[in-house]
């Protein structure tokens, strides 16, 4: 009687969630400098556009970019959920791991070898440098032969990776610096369709791994030596999911430059709102993940009538907010 | 009885410092066993090893044969190894708020493969198993709520849905009352599998285990039943405490009294005895 309750309960509010989510798309496909009624946005969608600056407005400009913001906000979401729950540290993300760090340095050298060309190498720079910042914080890990001092390591490298960066940048050519710095804030602006193809696909294979190994990583949460004892090959499952959670937050910053808090803050919601064990935990964070970054992109464009406000200081000075909240709240029960 | 696990000449060096030294015993279907010994004395690195959690490496050498049902324990992967053995280890807190019922349906893993969703019979197990160990009202509680002794006994029944034959357990009544400590020793003597366990406490060991093993700097000093291993040569040998062994008035198993050192001769005065 208990189970059917709480399956019920869970299942209303996967579909509420869901619900939530779809509204999203609606609005964020609707919000915008030009103005459609939502009947054009509908039309241009199902049917035919107007007119051709309909159709490129929607198609090329708000399509591409609220599921880039749909796939980015999950592939974060599921990322630091998964950072925490295999870590065993409710404070992991990527920002913690040098993830962003080492994206920042690579668009830096970027910049300061390619010049020009940086449109296109950007990403791809950005991609390598995540990856490099990593492999540094598991080789130290693995050195020091403890996997729980990770977080550690990623706290030291993150560090020593935004010196060398700064180093680079304050010496650098000041209108390339902008440009760096002003992607490090994170913007939607200049994404692609093919960059939420690239997206979405390692997002799927991820969640793929994930279901898979759901209950070896719910496993991890009760301690190395009881997961160990239930057969879970700990230090295998630990890097993989590393391995995993590295390349969807490289692939995402690179197109999307830094965007923090999210990681942090939007596992924390789901364990309050559905559960910690990790189908659960996923299955909410891509919900609840997605339809924030949609929001939070919404909030980018429309905020200022003549600019656009980087995504990643709205999603940061949110999660500050969130995180005092949270505090302030805890404090009162207790 | 069958033998069920078999250890020969089992040496665990680290550098220099030898943690277990040529340690061997068989055990066979169905006992309770219980390690005691003093702190340091290597009852948890004895435990870690039967369970293959000790790894060799440059510094840590590990030799010595362990059999478990006939076949070598190396040849065993962690997911068989799973089957067999159900740790219940000393301190268990998970880091986020975990159910009964969730920490319950672990002991499924080393049974399930991969993408499988639990059916109506592993539901069923995990049902009364929390039953077993008198939880059934408690499946949605969160873990971390839960007295010392509840958790306990959440853990034995993850054991229990994990099917093994061989439950280990480390220092199961520690940080208990002693109401929870004789509850679960209790509990895990009704089971009827074999169990391996250290016990900190001697009488306790005294009262529930049929068979004791008394290790002492790595060095297994004695085997055999309650009335074997805790005698008073061993105990002053090895604790370094003068001692007083008296009968259990309800289960007749051998109980220990220690006394300060300088307290002895007061004793001795006093017309106690060693019954």
């Amino acid at each position: 009687m208990v189970n059917v309750l709480s399956l019920n309960k869970l299942t209303t509010k996967v579909c509420l969630l869901t619900a939530f989510l779809l509204i999203s798309l609606v609005a964020g496909l609707n919000f915008g400098p030009a103005n459609f009624t939502p009947g054009q946005v509908l039309n241009c969608l199902i049917a035919s556009c107007d007119n051709p600056i309909s159709e490129m407005v929607i198609w090329q400009v708000r399509v591409p970019r609220v599921l880039v913001a749909l796939v980015a906000g999950m592939g974060l979401a599921i990322t630091g959920a998964i950072l925490q729950n295999t870590t065993r540290n409710p404070l992991a993300d990527p920002y913690l791991f040098g993830i962003i760090s080492g994206a920042g340095l690579g668009a830096t050298l970027a910049n300061l070898i390619l010049g020009d060309e940086l449109s296109i190498t950007l990403p791809l720079a950005a991609f390598l440098g995540a990856l490099f910042a990593i492999t540094i914080v598991v080789f130290i890990a693995k050195a020091l032969q403890r996997m729980e001092q990770l977080l550690l390591a990623g706290v030291a490298v993150s560090f020593m990776l935004s010196s060398i960066t700064q180093f680079i940048l304050y010496f650098g050519e000041p209108f390339a610096t902008n440009r760096v710095i002003f992607w490090l804030m994170g913007s939607l602006a200049r994404v692609e369709m093919s960059n939420f193809y690239v997206i979405a696909t390692i997002l799927l294979i991820a969640i793929a791994i994930i279901i898979a190994l759901h209950r070896q990583i719910d496993a991890l949460l009760l301690g190395d030596e009881s997961a160990a004892s239930l057969g879970v090959n700990v230090d295998q499952l630990r890097l993989l999911m590393l391995g995993l959670c590295a390349a969807l937050s490289a692939t995402i910053v690179a197109y999307c430059g830094g965007i923090g808090f999210v990681g942090l803050m939007i596992p924390h919601i789901v364990r309050q709102l559905i559960g910690v064990t990790t189908l659960k935990l996923v299955l909410g964070s891509a919900l609840i993940g997605g339809s924030f970054l949609i929001w939070v992109d919404i909030i980018a464009r429309s905020a200022l009538t003549h600019a656009e406000i980087p995504i990643g200081i709205i999603t940061s000075a949110l999660g500050s907010i969130f995180f005092l909240f949270i505090m302030l709240r805890t404090r009162k029960t207790n | 009885m069958s033998i069920q696990l078999q250890v020969d000449q089992l040496h665990w060096q680290i550098n220099d410092k030898v943690i277990l030294n040529n340690i061997s015993f068989k055990v066979s279907k169905g006992e309770v066993i219980g390690i005691i010994g003093p702190n340091g004395a290597g009852k948890t690195s004895l435990l870690n090893s039967i369970t293959k959690q000790v790894k060799n490496s440059a510094n840590s050498k590990l030799t010595g044969t362990i059999h478990l049902k006939n076949k070598e324990l190396k040849q065993y992967t962690s997911k068989q190894l799973a089957q067999h053995f159900a740790l219940v280890a000393q301190k268990s807190e998970p880091i986020f708020s975990l159910t009964v019922t969730d920490i319950v349906k672990l002991g499924l893993l080393p049974h399930q493969g991969l993408f499988t969703l639990d059916s109506d019979h592993d539901k069923e197990q995990v049902k009364l198993a929390l039953s077993k160990v008198g939880l059934a009202n408690s499946s949605e509680k969160s873990f971390n709520q839960l007295s010392g002794g509840e958790q306990q006994r959440v853990l034995i029944a993850r054991a229990l849905v994990q099917r093994a034959q061989i439950l280990i357990l480390d220092e199961p009544t520690n940080h208990l009352d002693v109401f929870y400590q004789h509850q679960i020793l209790q509990l895990v003597k009704q089971l009827k599998i074999t169990v391996i366990m250290t016990v900190h406490d001697l009488n306790l060991a005294s009262q529930y285990c049929q068979r004791l093993l008394l290790l002492n700097q790595g060095e297994l000093i004695c085997d055999g039943n309650p009335d074997e291993v805790l005698s008073k040569e061993n105990l002053q040998q090895i604790f370094k405490l003068p001692c007083l062994l008296e009968r259990d008035p309800f289960t007749h198993t051998p109980r220990v009294y220690f006394s300060p050192p300088h307290q002895e001769d007061e004793y001795k005065s006093s017309g106690a005895n060693n019954g």
